[in-house]
């Protein structure tokens, strides 16, 4: 069986991301395996986690200590920790349809809260994606007139300010693959600026004795597997 | 950045550079076609922010697996539209069939809902307690007297779990996936921190699970 080995600092941890076709019987789809299929792979997991290191989850289990929290997309391309090559620890999450931050939503502001008062972490990572179907979803949705309020539905109400970003834009000369890679740039940049609009990080950047915390905005390329950051603030900025 | 700069957030990007071109080493297309296929993940988790449980280290998943949302404590209230659209939108048009809830050992929402619980009722005045206010309530409901307080977690987790798994089951996109014989099953799952296991406390499948039109 080939397996990708990651290095990462002190310990080596050793992810499962190995291709599909090698690890498995030839003809088995990893994205329609069953849910038994997960539940094996997880002994499998564990198993060789503790082989490499005997004492890996008792240590987690004592303690979290993240250093950073990812706020991204729910699309299953972007899983944070493969793409990141990190280890169970490594950073706090939170993920929803388009990588968004409101201001008046609890629970991307509860997580906040939690990461840098309780946690401490040090850096908020805010990533977008190309391809990005929320996107493509709102550049649609802009097209349109706005909906009537009372037909709205938890999705349309979730996008509506990402929709209100996409009618800001200037699209017209844009090819459909320049205007999405517009929107989710610009969605980044956005979320980012409400990161910094809020309380959690509003107070820690005031208080001269508050752990360092910066905020990144990052775009993650699905066709070449890269991060690449966009803007990054701090209390100096 | 100087050198002493060099921080967890470099530190990432640098690790995402080394692993993208490890991939491109193995399958020199990898990438090209996660971007033009769109995605087919079979599975959605509804998780703990938690570091300790990234879904798809711990069910050693491929990018294009599993379609994901994490908050604090793995919640899914019904009148949170954070959760409710990607419920949505992962039933349709994602398309996944299964929903797996899953919340995990020593949750540290949980942790704190109990001790909320022991202080008496206060009004929620901030996001946090606010999102935790469900939580303490279904603290209240048990009866934790005389437990030691890993078990008294471990009971608040368990109790969790089966609740946000109701509430999936009572939310609009299962009640109408259901409705119209859509095949998507719900399942409450616990992490066990100390083992790295999953094990699966309840599933709950469509009403029409076993009949051919399904």
């Amino acid at each position: 069986m080939l397996r990708a080995t990651y290095i990462r600092g002190p310990t080596i941890f050793r992810s499962l991301f190995v291709l599909p076709s090698l690890r498995f019987p030839p003809l088995r789809n990893m994205s329609h395996r069953p849910i038994q299929t997960l539940l094996n792979a997880n002994e499998e997991w564990a198993q060789s986690v503790v082989k490499d290191t005997p004492d890996f989850f008792a240590r987690s289990a004592t303690c979290q200590n993240p250093k950073i929290l990812w706020i991204g997309c729910s699309d299953s391309r972007v899983p944070e920790s493969i793409i990141t090559a990190s280890k169970p620890g490594d950073i706090f999450v939170h993920r929803n349809v388009a990588n968004q931050f409101h201001l008046h939503d609890d629970s991307a502001l509860s997580v906040l809260s939690f990461a840098v008062k309780e946690i401490g972490v040090e850096h908020v990572v805010l990533v977008g994606h190309t391809n990005c179907g929320g996107a493509m979803a709102c550049i649609e949705a802009a097209k349109v007139a706005a909906t009537n309020p009372s037909t709205s539905t938890p999705l349309t109400r979730w996008l509506s300010p990402l929709t209100a970003l996409v009618r800001s834009l200037d699209l017209s000369a844009c090819s459909a693959n320049e205007a999405l890679n517009k929107v989710v740039e610009a969605n980044i940049i956005k979320q980012v600026d409400n990161i910094c609009k809020s309380e959690p990080i509003t107070t820690a950047w005031a208080d001269p004795l508050a752990k360092k915390v910066t905020v990144h905005g990052w775009m993650y390329d699905l066709a070449e597997g890269r991060i690449k950051e966009l803007v990054v603030r701090d209390s100096q900025a | 950045m100087s050198q002493l700069q060099l921080n967890a957030a470099e530190d990432l990007i640098n690790a995402n550079e080394r692993w993208a071109r490890d991939v491109i080493k193995h399958d020199p297309n990898f990438f090209k076609d996660s971007a033009t296929d769109s995605q087919r993940p079979k599975v959605l988790w509804i998780g703990c922010s938690d570091s300790r449980v990234p879904a798809s280290v711990v069910t050693a998943s491929m990018p294009g697996d599993i379609f994901t949302h994490t908050n604090i404590a793995n919640q899914f209230h019904s009148f949170d539209d954070n959760v409710n659209s990607v419920l949505s939108y992962a039933v349709d048009p994602v398309g996944v069939k299964h929903v797996v809830l899953v919340g995990h050992s020593v949750c540290g929402g949980a942790q704190s809902a109990i001790q909320a619980a022991e202080q008496g009722p206060v009004e929620p005045y901030d996001p946090l307690t606010r999102w935790l206010a469900p939580l303490v309530q279904l603290v209240r409901t048990l009866d934790l007297h005389g437990l030691p307080e890993n078990e008294a977690v471990d009971k608040v987790v368990e109790a969790n779990i089966r609740k946000q798994v109701e509430n999936i089951c009572l939310s609009e996109p299962i009640v109408t996936a259901w409705a119209t014989g859509k095949n998507v099953s719900v399942h409450g799952w616990v992490y066990d921190l100390a083992t790295g296991r999953i094990r699966e406390l309840v599933v709950r499948s469509p009403p029409c699970a076993n009949a051919s039109s399904c």
